[in-house]
This record gives C-alpha cells, sequence and structure tokens, in this order.
C-alpha cells in the first residue's frame, strides 16, 4: 500500500515532467484528479500499438506465428492462451505501461486491438 | 467466504492477477522468479486436479494466506535492496 | 622439438597445480589477490551510498565486489598479455553485477514465507517459552511445540524425539560424543566413513582422545561405502555407526536403509548426519531403522544457527548432554530456544514437505541439464555415483584446469570447489582422495549446487561460462597444449631439480 502510495507520486511527477502544460494549468491542483476525468492517454495509438505487439511477441507462451500479430489477434484462437496465461499477459501489459487494470475490465479483454483501445482510453498509461 | 459457495472463474483469475502482481513486486531475482514459477504451477494444477467444491475453497484459502504473506514480504523485499543479478536486465527508464 | 619447449617451459616448477597457478598468474597479472579486492570494494560501496534511491531505505552493496574489479580490469587491458580477465569480469551491459548464487550446499537463501513467521518474535511474541506461569510462555511455547510437529514430520517421527539445537555440527557432535560417553562403561568403539563432514570426523577424533576406538570405513570410487565390511567392522563394544545420508561434497546417498538394518541386527546404534539428506530425499526413521538423526535449518531455506536432532525413544536411545542447565530440551540440550529460528525451522519444514514434489522435479530438471552440459565439454567427469546421486549436487572434475584458478575466472557465480568449512585451506578435498581421485583431479573440481530458487535461465547462464572459461584457461596451459598434440602425459620424464 506504501508503495503504492509512492507509484502514483512518481506517475504524477512524470506526468507533470512531460506536460507543460498541466503543470502550469495545475498549480495547487490535485493532478491525479484532474487527470482522471480529462480525456485519453498522452501516448498516441501507434505507440501503444507498437508496445502492445512487443509484449505480446515476448510472451513464451505465445505459441501461433509472432511475426503477424495485428490489433485484430485474439488472445484465446489466434495465440493459443488460456485464461491463466491471458491473465499474465494482462499482468505484462500493466508493467509496460505502468498501470492496473481493474479485474472487471481485464476480465473483458479478448484481443490485440481491445487491449490498445483501453490503454488509450487510460489517462494514467505512460 | 462464509459458506461453501461455489468459486467462480473470474474469482479464481483474480487471485491469480493479484499473485502474479505480488510476485512481480519482489525485488530478488530468484524469489520473483519462484513465487511466478509456483503460482504457475499451483494455478495449472488447480484447474486440472481439482474436483470437489470443498477442496476448491481450501486450495483457495490457502493460496490467499500465501499472497497475504507474499504482499508483506515483497515490500520488505524493497526496503532491502541489493545489486542486480548478472542474468537480470537492468530497466532503463522509458 | 616440443618436448624440449615444454621442459623449458616446465624448468623450476614441480608440480602440475604450480604449473597452472603461476602461468595464469604471470600471463593474466590482474588476478586481484582477496585484500585488494576488499579494499576496492570498499570504494564501490562508498560510491553507491552517494546516490541512494528514496525508495530503499538501505542499500547492500558492500558484498559484491565485481564492479571494482573490472574497474581494474579495464585500467589494466592496456598493458600487454593482461586480456585475459575479460573473460572472466566480462559485463554484459545492461545486466546487473551480482552474481549468480549456486552454493545451496554451503547454504539456502532463507525463504520469504519462513522470515515472515519469524517476524511476529520479534515484534510482540517475546515470551520464554520455558515460562510456564503466564500466558506470554504459553503463547511462545505452543508456537514452538508446532516448529517441533513440523521438523518430526518430514522423517516420519513423534515430535517428543526432537531436540532443538545449534545446527548439524552441534547435533553431530552431540550423537558422536554424547552416545559413546553414555555407554563407556561397557562399549568403546564407534565406526564412520572417511567421507563424513569434518565436524563427525573431528568429533571422532576427540573421542579417540578419550580413550575410544574408531573405524573409518572407505568408500568405492563411487563414494559408496562396502556393507559387508561396515557388518565386520561390527564389534560386541561397538556403540555407534555414524553414516551421512547425502555428501555435501559429491552429492552421493549412502544406503541408509541397508545401513539401518544391519544396525538393528547387531543391536548397535545408527546416527546419520542428514545435513544435506533433510526434506530433500524421503527420509523415514522407522522404515529405515534410523537411531539418530542430525538435521539444521538453513541448508532447507530456514535461518541460520538452528538445527535439530532426532533421538529415538523405542527403542530408547540414552545419551550424556553437551550442555548442562535448566534441563530444558528433555534434558539433553539445556539453554533457552530461540522462539523465531526454531518458528523459522519449523516453517521451513513444513515448506520442504509441501513443496517437496515441485522442488524435486525442479531440481532434477535443472540438475540434468546442467550436468549434460558441463559433460559436453571435453575431458570432464561427474564425481562420485551417478545413480545414488542427489541431483542438486553436481561436483564435476575440469581435468587440465585448476579449481581455484578457475573459481577466480568465475567471479560472476557463486560457487565452491568443496565444502565450505575447508576452503579457506587450499588442500584438495579428502572427500575426493577418498574416492580415489589424485591430487590434480581432486584440484580441478567444482561443486555446482541447484536449490528451489535457482533458475533455467542461471543454469544456461553458467554452461556457457564456464565453457568459455574452461577453454580459455586450457588454452594457458602447456599440458593441456600436449594432449591435444596426442602426448601421454605419463611418458613424459620431467626434468626435477
Amino acid at each position: 500500500m506504501f508503495r503504492t502510495v509512492l507509484k502514483q507520486s512518481a506517475i504524477i511527477a512524470k506526468q507533470q515532467q512531460k506536460s507543460l502544460l498541466f503543470k502550469t494549468a495545475t498549480t495547487g491542483i490535485n493532478t491525479g484528479a484532474l487527470r482522471f476525468y480529462s480525456a485519453a492517454s498522452t501516448l498516441s495509438k501507434d505507440d501503444i500499438t507498437k508496445r502492445v505487439i512487443d509484449v505480446v511477441k515476448s510472451f513464451d507462451k505465445a505459441t501461433a506465428a509472432k511475426e503477424n500479430i495485428t490489433a485484430q489477434t485474439t488472445f484465446h484462437k489466434d495465440l493459443g492462451l488460456d485464461s491463466l496465461d491471458t491473465v499474465e499477459l494482462l499482468v505484462a501489459v500493466e508493467e509496460e505501461f505502468d498501470i492496473e487494470i481493474p479485474d472487471k475490465v481485464a476480465d473483458e479483454l479478448k484481443s490485440v486491438g481491445e487491449t490498445i483501445n483501453y490503454i488509450s482510453s487510460n489517462p494514467e498509461a505512460n | 467466504m462464509s459458506t461453501i459457495a461455489a468459486l467462480t472463474k473470474p474469482q479464481i483469475l483474480n487471485l491469480y492477477r493479484q499473485y502474479i502482481r505480488t510476485a512481480k513486486d519482489f525485488t530478488s531475482y530468484n524469489f520473483r522468479e519462484y513465487f511466478l514459477r509456483k503460482a504457475r504451477r499451483d494455478f495449472r494444477l488447480y484447474k486440472d486436479q481439482i474436483k470437489t467444491e470443498e477442496d476448491a475453497l481450501a486450495k483457495f484459502n490457502m493460496i490467499r494466506e500465501e499472497l497475504a504473506i507474499l504482499k508483506r514480504q515483497s515490500i520488505i523485499s524493497e526496503m532491502y535492496t541489493f545489486d542486480k543479478l548478472v542474468v537480470e536486465p537492468i530497466k532503463t527508464p522509458k | 622439438m616440443l618436448r624440449h619447449t615444454t621442459t623449458r617451459l616446465l624448468n623450476n616448477i614441480s608440480t602440475r597445480n604450480a604449473i597452472n597457478r603461476t602461468t595464469i598468474a604471470a600471463a593474466l597479472r590482474v588476478i586481484p589477490t582477496r585484500k585488494s579486492l576488499a579494499t576496492s570494494a570498499t570504494k564501490s560501496k562508498a560510491k553507491h551510498d552517494e546516490d541512494i534511491d528514496d525508495f530503499k531505505l538501505v542499500v547492500h552493496t558492500s558484498a559484491d565486489s565485481k564492479p571494482a574489479a573490472s574497474k581494474k580490469t579495464a585500467a589494466d587491458a592496456s598493458s600487454p598479455g593482461s586480456n585475459a580477465l575479460k573473460y572472466a569480469y566480462q559485463e554484459r551491459s545492461g545486466f546487473g553485477t551480482r552474481p549468480i548464487y549456486l552454493d545451496v550446499q554451503a547454504t539456502t537463501p532463507t525463504d520469504p514465507r519462513v522470515l515472515d513467521q519469524m517476524l511476529k518474535f520479534f515484534t510482540g511474541l517475546y515470551g520464554n517459552p520455558h515460562s510456564n506461569t503466564h500466558s506470554y510462555g504459553w503463547e511462545t511455547n505452543n508456537e514452538i511445540e508446532k516448529a517441533r510437529e513440523n521438523v518430526a514430520k518430514v522423517i516420519g517421527a513423534n515430535p517428543k524425539e526432537i531436540i532443538f539445537t545449534s545446527g548439524a555440527t552441534e547435533s553431530n557432535n552431540m550423537a558422536l560424543k554424547g552416545v559413546a560417553r553414555f555407554y563407556k562403561k561397557t562399549k568403546n568403539h564407534i565406526i564412520t566413513t572417511r567421507t563424513e563432514h569434518k565436524c563427525v570426523l573431528e568429533a571422532a577424533r576427540a573421542m579417540k582422545n578419550e580413550g575410544y576406538d574408531i573405524t573409518f570405513l572407505n568408500v568405492n570410487e563411487q563414494g559408496l561405502i562396502d556393507l559387508k565390511e561396515l557388518e565386520k567392522a561390527i564389534r560386541p563394544e561397538t556403540c555407534l555407526v555414524s553414516v551421512m545420508a547425502v555428501n555435501n561434497e559429491i552429492g552421493v546417498m549412502q544406503p541408509i536403509k541397508e545401513i539401518g538394518s544391519i544396525c538393528r541386527k547387531h543391536k548397535v546404534f545408527f546416527h546419520t548426519d542428514a545435513a544435506q539428506a533433510y526434506g530433500k530425499i524421503p527420509l523415514d526413521v522407522n522404515e529405515m531403522n534410523i537411531d539418530l538423526m542430525s538435521v539444521s535449518s538453513h541448508k532447507i531455506y530456514g535461518p541460520k544457527g538452528v538445527g535439530a536432532i532426532y533421538v529415538r525413544r523405542r527403542p530408547r536411545v540414552r545419551l550424556e548432554p553437551i550442555i548442562s542447565g535448566g534441563g530444558q530440551e528433555r534434558g539433553l540440550r539445556s539453554g533457552t530456544l530461540s522462539p523465531p529460528l526454531v518458528c523459522g525451522f519449523g516453517e521451513a519444514a513444513r515448506l520442504v514437505r509441501e513443496e517437496y514434489e515441485a522442488d524435486s522435479e525442479h531440481i532434477k530438471k535443472l540438475s540434468k541439464k546442467l550436468t549434460d552440459g558441463l559433460l559436453s565439454i571435453e575431458q570432464t567427469t561427474l564425481n562420485g555415483s551417478p545413480i545414488h546421486h542427489f541431483p542438486g549436487c553436481v561436483n564435476i572434475s575440469f581435468a587440465y584446469v585448476e579449481g581455484e584458478s578457475l573459481l577466480m575466472a568465475l567471479r560472476d557465480i557463486a560457487l565452491s570447489s568443496g565444502s565450505a568449512c575447508t576452503s579457506a585451506s587450499l588442500e584438495p578435498s579428502y572427500v575426493l582422495h577418498a574416492l580415489g581421485k589424485d591430487d590434480a583431479l581432486a584440484h580441478s573440481s567444482i561443486r555446482f549446487g541447484i536449490g528451489r530458487f535457482t533458475t533455467e535461465e542461471e543454469i544456461d547462464y553458467v554452461i556457457k561460462a564456464i565453457k568459455e572459461r574452461v577453454e580459455f584457461l586450457r588454452e594457458l596451459s602447456p599440458l593441456w597444449e600436449m594432449v591435444k598434440e596426442g602426448i601421454d602425459l605419463n611418458s613424459i620424464e620431467w626434468s626435477g631439480h
């Protein structure tokens, strides 16, 4: 718990560095809260796509042809992952973007594309 | 968990997710890798071998207790850290 | 012509070992002595302290001497003839510097689950387990008794038969000295083997000074004792047979069950030093007719400083205590028990039982990979029986390479050439000697220990590193050159002075 607090403050610090605009706009305001209600992630969709695909490629349990991973690739049918493997893959994605995907959301993510969409909508991803 | 109700699949998957996240929090390479390996093994056995609901619940609670231990210990491991091993990549900040 | 050169090379050098050591030292000129490593290590620590991270309350880096050593190499690299250590200290950029731990026979890391059990004794449960007038004592005592039960279960014993000690060394001393002294009026003979751990051999030697007769059984080239020889050695005045279950240097498993039945038949007490075996191979004191057994906590991922001795109650084994006092532990070992250590040990014992299948499977798999990988290097041999063998201990001889120089060239892997207790001396291992290995081969042996926390990635790294460095060191050896050219080393007449 102690750690999560540290982690979050680190994330906030990082975000402040990244966006000068926000830094000036939010002086004295709870940055975290503000960012929750603001729109999508600051990352570009191309960047997210590339990084998600890289995580999937380096996931050693994915059996299928790793060269052809696209947004359409599904975890179960195309990659041969069972439900436990999928959980592990999504934790690796969480690590990559420094976020925690809520259980209810994670249970519904079935493909690379859905994962990319979720991350694009998460303002904390970085 | 007061009555012996059937465990739902999301419950088990969520426990697995928490276990994996916690294992990854260990700063010691060997502990991290061990608990990841253990999680993979235990949950596969869980899936393949446990037949009765009582057994499933007992095992579920056992893993939950162990998870509580790992949560405490992973925090301790972050307080007393050591250099990384020669097989461990040093993560560069993005 | 060739013979001429080599003789010249070998001039003034009388033994094979000396060749390797001096040639290498001369060629490298940069092998840091332990002392210089220590001083540079303090320097590197000072540097680390400056950039302490806020997240880390304490940073322990002093134990690691590698960054300092590699700096040294870089500085020396410009001088000619000294590029050798770039193999030893080669840094993979982007990776850490702490060595891989492959010395689990010396000790094992404490399992985090064990530490978790221990912490409460430092925070709230501080009562003396022997205080029976208040709840502080009772609650601690309850925990101690749970631990005793867990320790007993691993070997099929009754909890009442477990006596906590400070470790296997104390347990071994208790068994040898205690039993012999108790029965001294009628018996004066002890049987043990040549490959026992130092503490058993030394305890036996101490009893020799007290007037007891000791028989040291020989082992064959596989490291196993001869059961017929054992039976022949038993006399009417024999009080104790002490044979270790798993050897700490070569991992050989003695036929404990057979020894147990021979001892029972002749009504002689049977003690086994199971420090390396407890929790790792199946042991059952009743099925195997074991009367006394020494076990240690820190070999099974428990805390250091605690162990136990199993002492059979039926038929009762009597022994004279070494430590007298308040009569704790059935009067056999006085002194207040350490609840954190004892309960840490108890938890480690519980885990070793629970994880037995997973651990054995894992260790077996990695051991096979390591053994196959290393034996694929030419002129290497596995020491000890490959069949009666605990897979977590792999002892391999690399002919024409000197063990100590190989260890020096392997700073990135924590290994030992044998027992930690004897590594202060450069004497070749007495265990390998007992197997009939010559000095040179005994000197070129290295023990690899695989445990619960070893990973496959580490084993891959080790195989690759050993292959490279053995090849490199052999390139430096004139003997190896001769072997490669097909010269039979035994046919050479060495010129001496």
